[in-house]
């Protein structure tokens, strides 16, 4: 076998070369190509990923574990973290995704949380196969998420031809963990047990992560297909209680879940972490399959797996806690004091690495902060589009497109309100959950626009950050923690990899500048087939503390006479990169937000809850005003309508441009002046209509055009002209 | 009173069932598959979930469970009041405890939304709903299309076994509102002191969940509930 049989570049190989101080044998070769492979090691992400902010008030753990965690209160912490299944989803869209689900769930538990809340995010194509993958990936990720248990909240779709052949598939798992549960990968003590817990391992997912998920497609796609897992989510749910029941017990060193490079990347990292080596015995891990060899079941991705580890002394109070809940088991090994890891089968010696040269010493590829520079200094030039006059065709156009209606044939496919916790669901812009014994509850966003990094990344970035923020902020909730997706293409392109560095200085200025921590994400590069990449995509969760949950901050009117405010941060109105802009004209710079500004937005929103005895904001979004306008008057009491006028001579501009930082805001007259007050100098705070009692919305741009209520209820649910 | 909440491997709504029994100030006990004797419980749900992964069939699986057999003895002797939510009601089918079965729901997807259902008669036991109320509960299920033999309708509707009808807001009954394809718009039926229904009311506990009709349900068949 060679070193490029296995994914490693001439360089790595001789890296590995020197710091053995030999050739390594086949197995040894396949432990590196997986662990050294893009999906594994960051290799060409990790020194962007340093730009990011990690520390915050709430921080608990940071990255490098298999999740983040932040404090919600003195009694609660909170796991959370995005992941993606892009490659699988695009080979075999259903378990692809199902095995998603699956994957993130495991990295909760694996700290000790219970899993709450799932959320996705998703990027289809637009040719003839994209409604077919849709609708499997869309069959997968519910077929996991309802079976094994958890409400999928909130999540958010989009679409583009660039995503044809590379889908993006980001779940967002979220769970709650008391005080003293912690548990991580640093703890494992020399002498200790490794049991491995759950399916028996087979042939399936071999060089998953590897080779699949860490190269782009290209004619050998076809035969990747069984590289993909197979999920089984009854036996995630077993896992999962038999897993949370062991860490309750306090009696484990450190728990880790076996993901992309199975058993290698679990034991690796594991000892790694925990400045210890390990023997593993490959006769006792259960195998599906008879005659399974040393490579196979090393680089199996199995799904449904995890490690525990666990002193002799105390695996007899856990052993009949795995037996209650049926999971097969099996001790593999035990953790030893010298820095090895050792491989055996019937006592032979199958290979012998040090754990510091297979986790930690990938060499990886510079950041170029320089170019970061150029980046943020080059602000791309404006487009000058500014139709005249406005079309109540094209209004609902917008509407009816497939980025801005409704969501309804996906999420209701998810179950949403199971575990009992969801004040608000999928039919909001964040999700609200409320506790079970605390005052405060969860907010949970998830969103990241792909069309806005399109053509000047950077911008994406910011405008990813700034979204989730202000979601939370309109809630009035503390955003605890975000964790980042990024999803580009193949890095070793310069292009691409300028690309990758503005998204990710744009997510890094912008946490900056509102001060919120990246306590963890994912990173899928190679989203490229046949030379074509998608457009660098960056989707951010936000996990927020709300202080009402059960009364959250109405996102629609709810009668008669109310003012609808709308508040812009300022600067040019623009319609780049907007759903109108890739209707009627070409995709062009999304403008860069103005933070210092919408984070003076953001406090105001923040102290309204205390200041305003209430009011209702919803975050203006794809589509514009119109669209946002639309949905609220859709939420309200169907007896209640909307007219609202715009500047006749910049209508379409100010109705469909999509620039950061906008809401609207509905309440009564007698607050709408304290409202101002709290919004402060510079920042645009205008009456721009009121709830009527006609059921339909009034646009008056010099003349008034109508739109039946029924109307805009068919085009959003529907589609234009459905 | 202990009301006994059932655990196959693979049920997830136990949690909510059991929260929802306290929160009605009842004592819940959970009770385990393997358990042969239903001592000391006065009345039983069988909670929703994908006992067994729903594989082979929903509730198949599940129905030949160890404790469905003193489930089905202390039924026959008439002595124990058994409710059977969504999975549950699937297995309650698939044992021969409620006629009837539950097949896929006709868009071939599962479903998760909020439907109104009337109550078509009241079953024995319940105190506080009438004939005609009209409930807000979510359901979530993939296999809930209620089917009967050519011919058992009418006789069903006749016993009033048919007790839970999706409906509009008003209580209407027709095609519009039937989320899943089942037969007649059944949501729920009822044998005896067994019952069961595919909605979902240990969900449906508090306004601000969207509903407190699952309240009302529950305490109308614990024989809590006032008209």
């Amino acid at each position: 076998m060679n070193f490029r049989d296995v994914g490693l570049t001439q360089e790595e190989f001789e890296i590995i070369q020197s710091q053995l101080g030999r050739n390594p044998n086949d197995l040894e070769l396949g432990l590196f190509g997986v662990l050294w492979s893009e999906h594994c090691s960051y290799k060409s992400s990790k020194s962007l990923l340093s730009w990011l902010p990690h520390e915050g008030r709430a921080v608990v753990q940071g990255p490098g574990e298999n999740a983040g965690v932040v404090a919600l209160n003195d009694r609660l912490h909170v796991a959370f973290k995005v992941e993606s299944h892009n490659h699988p989803s695009y080979v075999e869209p259903v378990q692809g995704a199902a095995t998603g689900v699956g994957g993130i769930l495991r990295d909760i538990i694996a700290m000790g949380a219970r899993p709450v809340a799932l959320a996705d995010s998703l990027r289809f194509g637009t040719d003839n196969s994209a409604a077919i993958i849709q609708n499997g990936v869309v069959e997968g990720i519910g077929r996991y998420g309802n079976a094994i248990g958890i409400p999928t909240v909130t999540g958010e779709v989009a679409y583009s031809s660039v995503y044809d052949k590379n889908p993006l598939v980001n779940v967002m798992a979220v769970g709650l963990l008391p005080l003293d549960r912690g548990v991580n990968a640093q703890g494992a003590r020399p002498g200790s047990y490794l049991v491995l817990l759950g399916q028996p391992t087979g042939r399936d997912g071999i060089h998953g992560a590897s080779l699949l998920a860490s190269q782009d497609f290209g004619d050998a796609t076809e035969h990747m297909r069984p590289t993909v897992q197979v999920g089984d989510p009854f036996m995630g749910k077993m896992l999962m209680e038999a897993t949370l029941a062991a860490i309750a017990t306090h009696k484990l060193d450190a728990v880790q879940d076996l993901g992309a490079a199975g058993l290698t990347s679990s034991v690796a990292e594991l000892c790694y972490r925990s400045g210890v080596g390990a023997t593993i015995r490959l006769e006792e891990v259960p195998c599906r399959e008879q005659g399974m060899t040393p490579y196979e079941i090393m680089l199996s991705e199995t799904q449904e797996r995890m490690l525990l580890v666990v002193s002799p002394d105390n695996w007899p109070g856990i052993e009949p806690i795995v037996q209650h809940w049926e999971v097969p088991y099996s001790v593999i090994g035990e953790i030893m004091d010298e820095p090895h890891l050792v491989i055996t089968m019937r006592g032979d010696i199958h290979a012998m690495v040090p754990p510091e040269i297979l986790a930690g010493s990938c060499p990886s590829r510079p950041a170029r902060s320089e170019w970061a520079n150029e980046i943020r200094q080059n602000v791309p030039h404006l487009t000058s589009f500014r139709p005249l006059t406005f079309d109540p065709e094209q209004a609902l156009a917008v509407l009816g497109s497939v980025d801005c209606r409704s969501r309804h044939r996906i999420f209701e496919r998810y179950d949403s309100m199971i575990l009992a916790n969801t004040v608000w669901g999928p039919l909001h812009d964040l999700a609200i959950l409320r506790t079970k014994g605390s005052k405060e509850g969860l907010a949970i966003a998830l969103s990241g626009p792909g069309r806005y990094a399109a053509r000047d990344p950077y911008s994406g970035g910011l405008a990813a950050v700034s979204r989730v923020v202000g979601l939370l902020a309109a809630q009035g909730a503390d955003v605890l923690g975000l964790t980042d997706g990024i999803n580009a293409g193949n890095p070793d392109k310069e292009r691409v990899f300028r690309e990758l560095t503005g998204l990710i200085a744009g997510v890094a200025d912008a946490c900056n500048i509102f001060a919120v921590p990246v306590t963890g994400g994912n990173v899928s590069l190679h989203n490229e087939t046949e030379g074509d990449s998608i457009w660098p995509t960056v989707v951010i969760g936000a996990v927020g503390r709300h202080h009402h949950p059960l009364e959250p901050v109405p996102d629609s009117p709810w009668q008669e006479g109310m003012d609808i405010v709308r508040i812009y941060p300022g600067g040019d109105w623009s319609l780049g990169a907007s759903v109108f802009e890739l209707l009627f004209s070409q995709l062009s710079a999304y403008p860069r937000p103005d933070l210092e500004r919408i984070r003076r937005v953001y406090q105001a929103l923040d102290e309204a809850w205390n200041k305003i005895p209430s009011y209702g904001v919803r975050m203006i979004g794809a589509g514009g005003l119109f669209v946002a306008a639309t949905k609220a008057l859709l939420a309200m009491p169907a007896s209640l309508g909307m007219e609202i006028s715009v500047s006749p001579d910049d209508a379409v501009r100010q109705l469909f441009s999509e620039v950061s930082g906008q809401f609207l805001i509905f309440c009564d007259p007698q607050a709408t002046p304290r409202l101002m007050e709290l919004l402060g100098p510079g920042i645009a705070g205008e009456i721009i209509g009121s709830v009527t009692p006609d059921s339909n919305l009034v646009i008056r741009a010099g003349r008034a055009h109508r739109f039946e209520r029924t109307k805009l209820d068919r085009t959003f649910r529907f589609g234009y002209g459905g | 009173m202990k009301v006994g909440v059932i655990i196959f491997p693979g049920s997830n709504c136990d949690r909510d069932t059991i929260e929802a029994v306290e929160r009605l100030g009842m004592e819940a006990i959970p009770l385990w598959y393997t358990r042969k004797s239903l001592t000391g419980i006065d009345r039983l749900i069988l909670p929703g979930g994908f006992s067994y992964g729903d594989y082979l069939r929903s509730g198949a699986l599940a129905a030949q469970a160890p404790i469905m057999e003193a489930v089905e003895q202390a039924v026959s002797r008439q002595e124990l009041p058994v409710l059977g939510i969504c999975n549950g009601f699937q297995i309650l089918c698939e044992r021969g405890l409620l006629p009837g079965a539950l097949r896929p729901n006709s868009s071939g997807e599962f479903r998760c939304t909020w439907e109104y259902m009337r109550i078509t008669s009241v079953p024995r036991g319940f105190a506080g709903l009438k004939e005609g109320d009209v409930l807000r509960l979510p359901i979530a299920h993939h296999e809930g299309a209620y089917a009967v033999q050519p011919g058992q309708l009418q006789s069903l509707f006749e016993n009033h076994q048919i007790f839970l009808q999706y409906s509009d807001e008003t209580g209407s009954v027709h095609a519009l509102t039937n989320p899943n394809g089942a037969v007649a718009n059944v949501a729920g039926i009822s044998q005896g002191l067994v019952v069961g229904l595919m909605p979902h009311p240990e969900r449906a506990m508090a306004s601000y969940l969207g509903s407190s009709d699952g309240q009302r349900f529950l305490k109308a068949w614990l024989g809590e509930g006032s008209q």
